[in-house]
């Protein structure tokens, strides 16, 4: 894969969540374009995936490209949510 | 009105939705709600590509965590939506949070002490509604 490949941004069709959590497993993604069922709730129809990585920020550097296109861009992580995290004391 | 909010009861953590809109698009994360701490935690990445920096911090910040104190700033968001309300310039706290843990951030007290709320976690429900003035 030459550099302009690696660069050439890149969104899938539409997948359903438990789709994109098989094709992506334990990663973090960026989705756009989300037919959400109800916005409040952690559930929608479909989406269109357009960055994957293990880290959070490697998605986010896939969705820069389509951010002018898709001003709003769902940032989620497929694996399983863990506690705990650092207490914050303020 | 009260607005109701469905969470997966059987998950370790209370998860929402939330939508940030800032000055170059909007993100969509998940967040858990934590009543233990006093403010709403985002992570920097996030707010990095909907246009804010560290430039746009009003005050810097510190966490103390089990492995010591981290830095981080505060920073107030064109608008913050969750469990079905928006308030604009909200502050929230930008820290860093393991990338293992799944989440972008903690909804605190700061946005929680606005609304009476009611968690049934047996239900997997949230029913929040405004505080009357």
């Amino acid at each position: 894969m030459n550099a302009a490949e690696q660069l050439a941004p890149v969104i899938t069709e539409a997948l359903t969540w438990p789709q994109i959590c098989e094709q992506y497993p334990d990663q973090w993604v960026c989705v756009v374009d989300i037919q959400w069922d109800e916005p409040r709730m952690f559930h929608f129809r479909n989406a269109r995936v357009v960055g994957h990585g293990t880290t959070r920020r490697e998605p986010l550097v896939h969705a820069r490209p389509w951010r002018d296109r898709y001003p709003e861009i769902g940032h989620f992580f497929t694996g399983k949510i863990i506690a705990p995290f650092p207490r914050f004391f303020a | 009105m009260k607005n109701e909010t469905r969470f997966d009861p059987d998950a370790e953590l209370i998860v929402v939705n939330a939508t940030i809109r800032g000055p170059r698009g909007s993100a969509v994360v998940r967040l858990a709600i934590d009543t233990g701490s006093a403010a709403t935690v985002i992570v920097p990445d996030v707010l990095d590509e909907i246009g804010y920096s560290a430039r746009d911090g009003t005050a810097r910040t510190s966490v103390t965590t089990a492995v010591g104190k981290e830095h981080g700033f505060l920073l107030k968001v064109a608008e913050f939506e969750a469990l079905g309300f928006t308030l604009t310039g909200f502050p929230v706290n930008v820290f860093e949070l393991a990338n293992r843990y799944g989440i972008e951030g903690l909804i605190g007290l700061n946005f929680l002490e606005r609304f009476n709320y009611e968690i049934r976690s047996g239900e997997g429900r949230i029913l929040v509604e405004k505080i009357a003035p």
